[in-house]
């Protein structure tokens, strides 16, 4: 049962271990030299510049957030149309209720997707 | 596991509190496209009150049903959940009303202000279905849906720095436990191979002797699906994001957050551990399942959370700050009646949330009126407020009070009751963990109201408040003071909720 499992718990603290082993070695034995230049964040390569707080422009996200609702609406169609038939149960109104069920979920996926475009999500600039 | 089944349209008659939200939701979208900006504030806000209202009130009409199992065992509506809906929607319905006429949620430059009460529209949805929820993953998505709008109001004045803090810690954070509880999850689904409730507790009960029992195994996943409740009700390991986010959020979101996410998040625990991991025994009794002492965790946190939360908010100087570990001590005290496992322990749990829901939603009105003012909430600002604004300082003192527990006010009975059903439980050492917590919470509260009455105004002007506000405030307080001397309606209502649980 659980005992069988005591190699992977041994091989998990000696990877730790060695790991842990390795890093305090370098930082314990390793020749250290700080100077002003080595103590800088590092940007790179580059002297850094500007505060990293700062608004970033998020235009590509609404965008792929968008296409991710048309992504699910196709999701969800294609187990619609496999199972419309059976949707029915054998009785003739029921056809509908499938289909107008589906058709409700699109209505409101371009609810959202209209909402976005008035909102401007899809302009550029 | 029921086999999967079609959806019945006639199902939909008992979701209708939800589609009333669903259908309000989607008309604000609407609204809110064909205002401009600046206009959209007031009827957006108007359209979701309505809104909340009519879903309360098809509770409402729903209640003292029998209890039915909705789409293939995903969600049950029985009055339990009716009881924690009716909550949800007290709780919104409040905050959006206050938020109307709070500077610091109007006064953003932002263009889509009716945007802000869809996002509250939206995580109440997520609490009616989580408190409703019977299966693991519905549970789950109604906790996300609770949980993504939630992120965004915190965040809601862009500008701010420390709102802006406050939304990427609380997403980090729910991030975090959020991936713990999937994870439970998964396990617990590995284990009884289904992710229904009713399922889980027949696995569990199935496993005749103890030793059958992958104790280890369930012990993990239970604790690492708590991890997620315990995030949301802000309780003892997980608390720590509630002070930096009570304070840099909207102070309307605050409350919101402290009063209606904890306790959605408490039914769903609620529901969880009593469906899940609980058999009915005889009388009023249920028992934990074998082999594995849950209801000895749960008591434990609720200790260390309620300590924690007391101790910590000792040493506070920002209002915001004490009433966001005051409620983390508030979490200790709820929890404290769910190990008893009785009838009595989970009436006194929810009777304890509804006078909660009252009694801080009124301290964060106080707070959100004093900062309309220009009073930020530092407390040393509430020098001589006694003075100042009369009617709002006693107002904040009877919250105040009814949050320490004095009598006579809610806050007392409701700690009456979830005492005795610890002392009839015999759960001793809690109770005594219980009430010295109580003892130490009354220096801070009384700090507050010390300091209102007893101490100079730093200047003599008085504070005007807008007339909506001051109405509500003395609603609240009101139905605080109300709760402590004529509380039997509201109790009768929640037993019968509670006897309904498990059933």
């Amino acid at each position: 049962m659980l005992l069988d499992y005591i190699p992977v718990l041994a091989l998990m603290a000696a990877a730790a271990g060695l790991a842990l082993a390795f890093t305090l070695m370098s930082e314990l034995l390793g020749p250290k030299r700080r100077s002003a230049e080595k103590q800088m964040p590092f940007e790179c390569g580059n002297p850094s510049s500007g505060n990293p707080k700062r608004r970033f422009s998020v235009k590509f996200y609404p965008l792929a957030v968008l296409f991710l609702l048309l992504d699910i609406e196709a999701v969800f169609l294609y187990p619609w149309a496999t199972i419309y038939r059976e949707l029915s149960q054998g009785k003739g109104w029921m056809m509908l209720f499938g289909f107008a069920e589906m058709g409700l979920f699109i209505a409101l996926l371009a609810l959202a997707l209209f909402y976005a475009w008035k909102k401007g999500a899809l302009e550029w600039d | 596991m029921t086999p999967f089944q079609l959806v019945k349209p006639e199902e939909l008659a008992y979701l209708l509190p939800e589609l009333i939200l669903v259908g309000t939701l989607i008309w604000s979208l609407l609204l809110e496209l064909i205002l401009r900006p600046r206009q959209s504030r007031f009827p957006v806000a108007g359209f979701t009150l309505l809104g909340l209202l009519a879903a309360a009130v098809a509770d409402l009409r729903l209640l003292g049903e029998p209890a039915r199992t909705l789409f293939s065992g995903m969600i049950v509506r029985d009055d339990f959940a009716i009881i924690f809906q009716l909550l949800a929607a007290f709780a919104a319905g409040l905050v959006v009303f206050a938020s109307i006429w709070t500077r610091e949620v109007s006064d953003q430059p932002t263009a889509g202000q009716g945007e802000y009460y869809l996002l509250i529209l939206g995580a109440t949805i997520g609490m009616f279905f989580l408190v409703a929820a019977q299966n693991l993953l519905m549970l789950y998505l109604s906790m996300e849906l609770l949980s993504l709008p939630s992120y965004l109001l915190v965040a809601w004045p862009k500008r701010s720095r420390p709102a802006t803090e406050a939304g990427i810690k609380y997403v980090v954070y729910g991030a975090g436990a959020s991936c713990a509880m999937i994870y439970g999850i998964s396990l617990l689904y590995g284990l009884s191979g289904s992710l229904e409730l009713h399922d889980l507790n027949a696995y569990v009960a199935g496993l005749s002797d103890q030793t059958a029992l992958p104790v280890a195994t369930f012990l993990v996943a239970l604790l690492l699906t708590l991890a997620g409740f315990l995030f949301k009700i802000a309780a003892f390991p997980l608390f720590q994001w509630a002070p930096d986010v009570y304070q840099g959020a909207p102070t309307p979101i605050t409350a919101f957050l402290a009063v209606g996410s904890k306790a959605a998040g408490m039914g769903a625990l609620l529901r969880f551990l009593y469906l899940g991991l609980c058999v009915r025994g005889s009388a009023d009794l249920f028992t934990a399942l074998g082999g594995l002492h849950w209801p000895m965790l749960i008591a434990v946190i609720s200790a260390l959370t309620m300590t924690a939360g007391n101790l910590i908010a000792l040493a506070q100087t920002n209002a915001k700050r004490l009433l966001a570990y005051s409620s983390i001590a508030h979490a200790g005290y709820i929890l404290m009646g769910i190990p008893l496992l009785s009838v009595a322990g989970l009436t006194a749990v929810i009777f304890y949330l509804a006078v909660y829901l009252v009694m801080n939603l009124g301290a964060f009105l106080s707070v959100i009126m004093l900062e309309n003012q220009g009073l930020p909430p530092e407390i040393k600002n509430y020098r001589g407020l006694g003075a100042r604004s009369p009617a709002i300082a006693i107002a904040f003192s009877v919250f105040l009070f009814s949050l320490t527990g004095i009598p006579p006010l809610g806050g007392f009975i409701g700690k009456f009751y979830l005492f005795a059903a610890l002392i009839q439980g015999r759960l001793y050492w809690l109770a005594v963990v219980g009430v010295l917590n109580s003892v130490v919470s009354l220096y801070y509260y009384a700090n507050i109201v010390r300091r209102m009455f007893l101490e100079k105004p730093l200047d003599e002007t008085p504070v005007p408040a807008s007339p909506m506000l001051r109405g509500l405030l003395a609603v609240l307080a009101l139905i605080t003071l109300a709760l402590g001397l004529y509380w039997i309606p509201l109790y009768q209502l929640v037993e019968f909720a509670a006897s309904t649980l498990g059933l």
